[in-house]
């Protein structure tokens, strides 16, 4: 029980003793604290909690968390989350980082969380720029971006996150920043407590390479409640319409939530284990099943 | 700054005791962070005024918690730390890589100012005689603060005018 004894866990009780080492006034400070917030609210323990992450400065984000953490591999947390939620389907499992590692080497891995409705919560912190390795091109930076690996603009169009996982079909998208911290964490505990997977684009300055408009300032001036838009969330293609102003405009909130959520994969993985399993071996035996008679 | 769910109407003593030492327990972690993050980057001088905002948001919490204990023992409270957002503790991006010790002390004034702000806005909505009493004592607490941190400006030499510009690198893409 909480000192103030409203609720049982307090954002304090996902809060690792690990101090953040990125840049001060990094929008990922703030991210992190929409996710204790979040964490709270939904009121999980810790030890019940797999934050999974690939590499880049966003990606350090689970060492500062109390849930058990793997800042694994760049770009491949989606598929370390999936085994880790197969493995183990009463686990809350999270996954982030940030759009270079999930949209550029990790691109490939978002649409198979997709189709298979994994029960994962993808938060991807996006700032437009490699932030670890000091500020070269990413997939979410704006065209004509002179960077160190783009030393007279960049001639690529961005990637658009929103529609990229709308168009494979992700039953919620929602985007937040750390310009409406309310929100931010709203969104995330939404996202948790949709039953597949959800993603969530953050849009979190990097106040060391990024470019002024995407500072906080900037990004307050191009935001946009959904729902003060009047926008409803069940409707996918009024969604996708809204999503195609990434990069012009920021709007915070929820695009989509699927009315309907199908099954997820580990819903069906355990019917077809229910299924074949009264004509399973039991696990001693399995090896006969190699073995000539 | 934002908070959430808290209905000024109705808000009792007990629960604006607790809301206001949530309010400086929020400040005073965060300027603990500042402190630890100004530690990291080498800028002693600001770790040092962030950890003087420490005791100053940590001894008036122990005040406000006196009271409450005091006045309502160990009674269960209606709000949390969920409930509010960056009230009296300065938002994360007043944090700079290498600060000076003047911009340390600007980043906590405009935060001093804009918890007087949210004093302000919230009275009008309150109804009950104690909690406004609270409410405008805390106001004018966070007057006495501005007043504190100006105090530390005015110490600092003509020199500290210096922008941090002036002598900190530009970051290097590789
Ligand atoms: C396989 C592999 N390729 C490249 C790298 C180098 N690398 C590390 S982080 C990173 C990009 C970081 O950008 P992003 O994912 O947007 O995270 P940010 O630092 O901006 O939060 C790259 C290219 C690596 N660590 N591993
Ligand atoms: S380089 Fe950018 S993204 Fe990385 S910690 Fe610094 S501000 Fe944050
Ligand atoms: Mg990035």
């Amino acid at each position: 029980m909480s000192a103030t004894g409203t609720c049982e866990y307090q954002p304090k009780d996902y809060k690792s003793d690990l101090k953040p080492i990125w840049c001060p006034g990094c929008g990922d400070f703030s991210v992190v604290q929409g996710i204790y917030r979040a964490l709270a609210a939904i009121g999980r323990p810790p030890h019940e909690i797999a934050f999974v992450s690939g590499i880049g400065c966003s990606s350090r984000i689970p060492g500062y968390t109390t849930a058990y953490g793997f800042n694994s591999v760049h770009g491949r947390a989606l598929p370390i989350a999936q085994g880790i939620k197969l493995a183990n389907p009463d686990l809350l499992v999270l996954a982030a980082g940030g759009d270079g590692d999930g949209f550029s080497i990790g691109g490939g891995h978002i649409a198979h969380l997709i189709r298979r409705n994994m029960d994962i919560t993808y938060i991807v912190m996006d700032n437009q720029i490699y932030g670890l390795t000091k500020g070269q091109l990413s997939p979410t930076s704006q065209k004509g971006r002179t960077t160190c690996t783009s030393r007279y603009g960049s001639l690529e169009e961005p990637v658009n996150p929103l529609l990229y996982v709308l168009a494979y079909g992700a039953g919620f998208v929602a985007q937040a920043s750390p310009t409406d911290l309310v929100g931010m964490a709203a969104v995330i505990e939404e996202a948790i407590r949709y039953p597949g997977f959800a993603f969530v684009n953050i849009q979190s300055p990097c106040v060391t390479y990024g470019e002024e408009e995407h500072q906080i300032k900037g990004l307050k001036a191009i935001s946009e409640s959904l729902a003060g838009l009047g926008h409803n969330p069940a409707d996918r293609l009024a969604a996708m319409d809204l999503a195609q102003h990434y990069g012009h405009k920021m709007h915070l909130g929820v695009f989509y939530r699927n009315p309907e959520p199908p099954p997820t994969y580990g819903d069906l993985v355990k019917e077809r284990q229910t299924l074949l399993s009264k004509d399973a071996l039991p696990k001693e035996r399995i090896l006969d099943l190699f073995i000539k008679k | 700054m934002a908070i959430r769910g808290i209905d000024y109407a109705n808000l009792s003593l007990k629960d604006a005791l607790d809301l206001a030492i949530l309010i400086e327990d929020e400040a005073q972690e965060r300027y603990e962070e500042f402190a630890t993050q100004m530690d990291q980057h080498r800028t002693p001088e600001a770790a040092k005024f962030f950890r003087y905002m420490v005791e100053n948001e940590a001894k008036h919490g122990r005040e406000l918690s006196a009271r409450r204990v005091a006045r309502f023992g160990d009674a269960p409270s209606a709000v949390s730390r969920t409930m509010i957002y960056d009230i009296e503790a300065p938002d994360y991006d007043a944090a700079r890589a290498f600060m000076s010790a003047r911009k340390a002390m600007e980043a906590a004034l405009a935060s001093e100012v804009k918890a007087h702000g949210f004093f302000v806005a919230a009275l009008p909505a309150i109804k009950d005689a104690e909690v406004r009493a609270l409410f405008e004592e805390l106001r004018e607490e966070e007057i006495l603060h501005q007043t504190l941190v100006k105090a530390e400006l005015a110490k600092l030499s003509p020199d500290s005018q210096l922008s941090d510009e002036d002598f900190v690198d530009e970051p290097a893409p590789q």
